[in-house]
């Protein structure tokens, strides 16, 4: 009983958030209405006995990906979103159509088969799993990964460096 | 279900009471122990009205500070994002809350049923810990834009940089002690230290230092406490709260400091351990609480002594220096577990990493120096 009370309050604020953070103006509200999405989506994790991937989610959503956001806002102007400037998005029509059709499309195949899929039994430990699973088996797909990110980062650090360098220690002359 | 709720009641309102209650009892010692070290006397005027009891050390300054605060006019400026700026101060308040409940601290009169419920929501305790605490950027954040205030936004940038990257120092050290204790849940990690605190090791105290160091700035305790210099932005974040809005920063920024300190005591100082501990099992909640406010007197008398730094100095220090030895550290203690020797763990161990410590410090020596300003004189 208890859970299917936590799964209803979980799921609308979950779709709240998510319809707040597309609706809002002003961008900062929708950052912050997309992070409470992502909070009772953790919450939802939790539910389905995946309590790693919950804290993963909060982590890296809620902590990282929110920042980023944040900051990238804080440097664009216009933030509040009240000048009347818009842009003539047409997205709605096929988002709607691809939020149908979704369900549908993982719903199907369970219902043609005439039964309802057995969810599996949740694993103990999750985070022994998950590590063991990535030291041995995803070893190399791990490692490309990292050596992507690391690229990646030295890529953004070179292009937000520039080709000159100021002399250590200065400010540059007005 | 009746007796779960009952249970995690009976977790949760003593930890939101207790550590609320101890909240005004590390106010009144910070400015104690802040004025000694300044030659002052502090807060010594109030007393317990009707009664024989007068002054009692100041201990009832907090209860007047409360009450101060509650009857102060809360205002709220013309441009603030009223929403937001609500939110804020309750947002600041909830993560540390939530996080008091992963510490292991045994408590007293608890019961088989009420340990196994915190045993279960417990096996991820730690990576939880550090994902919740990262929320609280969030709230700085949300105050600094919210109050439309160039200091405040200032103040809330100035955080979100320096809690950003402290976290990573922060999260490596304490990856240190998840790898010597096979495991993420606290008791567990508890239970590993029973032979030997993780503090005893060389990168045990590397990584505890660093955690400690990390944890300042983190809580943004002086001398990382520039997210709300008084000198340069007035109070950074929280300049246009007033009342018990204010309260409410100041109240979560303490718990945060519980917080952390409790996970510094349950990662090195091995948790509720201590004398006596086997023969009445009450005292380890005790030992616990004891080696937390051992940890906020060594913030304190930091507070007391040491100038703030500066910004680039502050970002320098995490990036170039903590991060690099936190890194040497994780191979250091691979290599020191992998080999379990301990009479040669400690002499290279502690050889290597003071050592990476001092050439570090050296390679950064020019960052430390005076700067030369285009603009100012």
């Amino acid at each position: 009983m208890i859970e299917g009370v936590a799964f209803y309050i979980l799921s609308t604020v979950a779709v709240l958030g998510a319809l707040l953070a597309v609706s809002r103006r002003n961008l900062v509200h929708g950052v912050f209405a997309l992070l409470l999405f992502f909070a009772a989506l953790s919450g939802l994790f939790v539910m389905l006995m995946a309590d790693y991937v919950a804290a993963v989610q909060v982590l890296v959503y809620v902590g990282a990906v929110g920042i980023l956001q944040l900051f990238a806002i804080m440097l664009t102007e216009h933030v509040t979103g009240d000048d009347l400037r818009r842009l003539g998005a047409r997205g709605w029509f096929w988002g709607l159509m691809l939020a149908v059709a979704l369900p549908v499309v993982l719903l199907l195949p369970p219902l043609l088969n005439g039964e309802p899929p057995v969810p599996p039994a949740a694993p103990q430990s999750t985070a022994r799993q998950l590590g063991s699973q990535l030291m041995e088996h995803y070893v190399v797909p791990l490692e490309v990964l990292a050596l992507l990110l690391t690229g990646a980062l030295i890529g953004a650090v070179a292009v937000a460096h520039g080709p000159e360098k100021d002399p250590p220690g200065k400010d540059r002359p007005a | 279900m009746t007796q779960t709720l009952l249970n995690l009641l009976a977790i949760a309102v003593p930890l939101a009471v207790g550590f609320a209650s101890l909240f005004a009892f590390t106010t009144w010692l910070e400015r104690k122990i802040l004025a000694r070290i300044q030659n002052r006397i502090g807060p010594n005027r109030i007393s317990l009205p009707f009664t024989r009891f007068r002054r009692l050390f100041g201990l009832i300054q907090p209860a007047a500070d409360g009450l101060k605060m509650l009857a102060k006019e809360d205002i709220v400026p013309r441009d603030a994002d009223k929403l937001l700026h609500l939110l804020a101060p309750i947002l600041s308040l909830v993560p540390p809350m939530m996080v008091l409940c992963l510490l292991p601290l045994e408590l007293p009169y608890a019961t088989a049923g009420m340990r196994a419920l915190q045993a279960a929501a417990l096996d991820n305790a730690v990576l939880l810990f550090f994902a919740i605490t990262s929320l609280n950027t969030l709230a700085v954040f949300m105050a600094g834009w919210a109050s439309r205030n160039k200091y405040s936004l200032l103040g809330g940038m100035r955080a979100v940089a320096q809690m950003v990257s402290y976290e990573i120092p922060l999260v490596l050290s304490a990856a240190v002690v998840i790898m010597a204790a096979g495991g993420m849940n606290a008791q567990a990690i508890v239970e590993a230290q029973r032979a030997q605190w993780f503090i005893f090791t060389p990168w045990g105290l590397a990584a505890f230092l660093i955690f400690f160091i990390a944890s300042l700035a983190e809580t943004n305790r002086s001398p990382f406490d520039l997210p709300e210099a008084e000198s340069e932005i007035i109070a950074g974040y929280f300049t246009e709260y007033s009342g018990f809005k204010f309260a409410l920063f100041f109240l979560g920024e303490y718990l945060a400091i519980f917080a952390v300190s409790g996970l510094a005591v349950t990662l090195f100082l091995g948790g509720g351990a201590g004398p006596w501990v086997a023969a009445y099992p009450a005292l380890s909640c005790v030992w616990f609480l004891a080696k937390i406010f051992a940890l906020i007197f060594v913030m304190i008398w930091l507070r007391g002594t040491l100038p703030r730094l500066r910004v680039d100095q502050l970002m320098g220090f995490a990036w170039k220096f903590l991060l690099p030895l936190s890194l040497l550290n994780l191979f250091v203690a691979a290599a020191a577990l992998k080999l379990a020797k301990p009479w040669l763990s400690w002499p290279v161990g502690a050889l290597v990493l003071y050592g990476a410590a001092v050439a570090l410090s050296r390679s950064h020596r020019a960052d430390a120096a005076p700067r030369t300003y285009s603009y100012a004189e």
